[in-house]
């Protein structure tokens, strides 16, 4: 009797939380998102959600879209393509989501992005830099392609630190590969410039000391260091420890508060190309900062800024299409003109929905990203597949 | 020249770190038989706790052994209630036991201390030193300094005292050496006491030298050290020292003089298999 009452009474429990949960869901606008909050990019994923939840609060608090609040649903894909599939075919065919916002890396992100292509569903990829992510009509990129900010790093050689002889050392993988390949062509278009060592690593490297001796006998002016802050950081600090003294050139990967907490003092001067500029004076921007600051008693970085923008750009697309339809969401996306982001100006999207907007210099110095420098040629800053 | 003396520093390094993970396993292997794969986990253990007191105490002597001692229980109660009630069955349910053990440890580790990477940021009773023009850092010597005492303590122990000829007997025959009344079961005990409270001392060393500790640091040990014990002969204690002095060195080299972008852990196999072929009882495996 007791075991018939506990099973009626939990069967009336779970009957009461279906129709809550459909209830609740008729009232909001979903959006998905997928981020790591596990594993090796647990840090990265952690400031992408925690800014699209910030996105979400200040959206909600002005009222909300289409007069109905907006919904988040995210989940951890552990920067893992086998488990980014079903979690995306899970906010499709049981979240119902009407826009995705990717905040994860680019091997995940390649992997779903054809997905919600195929479901009409919108996706702007925030931060991961593969070509092949905006393959499809709905989805678009608010990161830099990743032969853009290979380019921009060798702007930064090239012009901005005046070097003729480069070593670059990158990781061998979509990211690394991706960003040598506009190195490459930008180091090729420039007679008198050099790369004079060239190496790859593997994703799982740890030691770089062997690199360092390596690139240290060719003697190049700067080094173009690709990886993620996890990688650059030791690196840094062995070279330090090697007693050389080089000047390294990062990218994005290196664009978190963990790069000057684990590179301590041998990061101080490790320049970076990036989207976030901390020293924007546009009150958007210094908001953004302080609230996220204030939040999470950490640094704000790229990947937080740019799953932010992402996001915001859904909503606002979905404003201005006054309906949440893929169709039309894409369309107002892809009109998208002078957009006023956390990651700079957007000129807007081009044809294959790649982002316009100038690529961030910026040097670490007392332990924060502070302005170096900004590229806005826009030769350089336009993608060209 | 240069160039050679800092890969060789630099070979040497990761050689004596690879040595003080695989030691653990060579010992356990050689008495009970088991791929004790979890060791990897016990070592990802052993760093964190050494953190944890070395932030909480600011003593690098009480880090290594808060963390030596909490390792060495570790050690002792997966013997106990892990692998001993398994012994009775064949060899791959012990492993598959402990496949799953590593993993479980990796995943209380990053509830307790978070997903995100921790630094280590020790700071060490002694400075850089120059060489005939080549910076040995801080972290460089203390990985030597350490391991080498760590080394020499333990052939002291191998070689010298009775409880290191009880190892050694145990390992060549639990049977007969039970029989002629040597204490089996304390033995292994022991020998997960000492094999966990070294991997205790790679673990800090590791997290000190790439100022990097996080729940996943024991992935790669944990099938490389593998390799490395069948490559030194099964079980042979100095067989995995030097497998993993001529791994450290080999890869090093292969990187530094080479350009082959495939991961120094492939390369470990790739070792392995050649070595095999050569030797299919290991470098120092007795048949």
């Amino acid at each position: 009797m007791r075991r018939a009452f506990k099973v009626m009474a939990l069967g009336a429990a779970m009957a009461a939380a279906m129709f809550c949960t459909q209830a609740f869901a008729a009232d909001t606008i979903k959006i998905g998102m997928l981020a790591p909050l596990t594993g090796f990019a647990a840090a990265d994923g952690y400031s992408a959600h925690e800014s699209v939840k910030m996105a979400v609060e200040k959206v909600n608090k002005a009222g909300g879209v289409l007069g109905k609040k907006v919904e988040l649903i995210c989940y951890d894909d552990a920067a893992d393509p086998k488990q980014s599939v079903p979690l995306a075919q899970k906010l499709i065919g049981q979240d119902k989501v009407v826009g995705f916002v990717a905040g994860s890396y680019s091997l995940p992100t390649r992997a779903v992005s054809a997905i919600f292509n195929d479901a009409e569903i919108p996706l702007i990829s925030a931060y991961a830099l593969h070509p092949d992510i905006t393959k499809g009509d709905y989805t678009f990129r608010n990161g830099f392609l990743g032969t853009v900010e290979g380019k921009g790093a060798a702007e930064v050689a090239v012009k901005m630190l005046k070097a003729k002889k480069i070593a670059v050392i990158v990781s061998d993988n979509d990211f690394g590969t991706t960003l040598l390949q506009g190195f490459d062509e930008y180091v090729k278009a420039n007679p008198g410039v050099k790369i004079v060592s060239r190496q790859k690593y593997a994703t799982s490297e740890k030691d770089f000391k062997p690199y360092l001796s390596k690139m240290k006998k060719d003697n190049p002016d700067v080094l173009f260091f690709s990886g993620y802050y996890f990688q650059l950081s030791p690196a840094i600090k062995q070279a330090k420890e090697m007693g050389i003294k080089i000047q390294f050139i990062g990218e994005e990967g290196a664009d978190s508060p963990k790069t000057a907490e684990i590179g301590g003092a041998a990061a101080e001067g490790l320049i970076i190309v990036t989207n976030l500029n901390r020293d924007d004076k546009r009150p958007t921007v210094q908001e953004f900062l302080k609230t996220y600051r204030a939040k999470t008693k950490i640094e704000p970085d790229m990947v937080g800024a740019s799953a932010y923008d992402a996001f915001m750009l859904l909503i606002e697309s979905i404003k201005k299409a006054k309906t949440t339809d893929g169709k039309a969401v894409v369309k107002a996306l892809a009109a998208t003109k002078n957009y006023d982001g956390i990651t700079g100006r957007f000129k807007g999207f081009d044809k294959d929905g790649e982002v316009v907007k100038p690529i961030q210099v910026q040097i670490l110095k007392n332990g924060v990203f502070r302005y170096y420098g900004e590229i806005t040629d826009s030769k350089l800053i336009t993608p060209s597949k | 020249m240069d160039l050679f003396l800092e890969q060789l520093l630099n070979g040497l390094a990761a050689g004596a770190m690879y040595s003080l993970i695989t030691l653990g396993l060579a010992l356990i292997y050689g008495v009970m038989k088991i791929l004790h794969v979890a060791h990897a986990s016990v070592y990802t253990t052993g760093a964190y706790i050494g953190l944890v007191t070395y932030t909480q105490t600011g003593s690098l002597l009480a880090a290594f052994l808060v963390s030596m001692v909490f390792c060495a229980v570790l050690g002792v109660l997966i013997e106990r209630f892990v692998y001993f009630p398994l012994l009775k069955y064949p060899a791959y349910v012990p492993l598959i036991s402990s496949i799953a053990l590593m993993i479980a440890i990796e995943e209380l580790c990053r509830v307790f201390a978070g997903p995100e990477v921790r630094t280590f940021p020790a700071e060490l009773p002694f400075s850089d030193i120059s060489v005939c023009g080549v910076t040995v850092s801080s972290t460089l010597i203390a990985v030597y300094a350490v391991s080498a005492l760590v080394l020499f303590l333990l052939w002291l122990l191998m070689t010298k005292t009775e409880l290191g000829l009880a190892m050694r007997a145990v390992s060549q025959d639990m049977e007969t050496a039970s029989a002629l009344g040597v204490a089996t079961h304390r033995t292994v005990a022991i020998t997960f006491v000492i094999g966990s409270a070294i991997a205790a001392v790679a673990g800090i060393l590791v997290g000190i030298y790439y100022n990097q500790v996080y729940p996943m640091m024991g992935e790669v040990p944990a099938y490389k050290t593998l390799a490395l014990i069948v490559v030194g002969g099964m079980g042979s204690a100095p067989g995995a020292v030097l497998a993993s002095m001529l791994l450290g060195v080999a890869e090093t080299f292969l990187i530094g003089y080479t350009n082959i972008p495939m991961p120094r852990d492939a390369l470990a196999f790739i070792a392995m298999i050649i070595i095999l072929m050569w030797r299919p009882t290991g470098l120092l495996g007795k048949r």
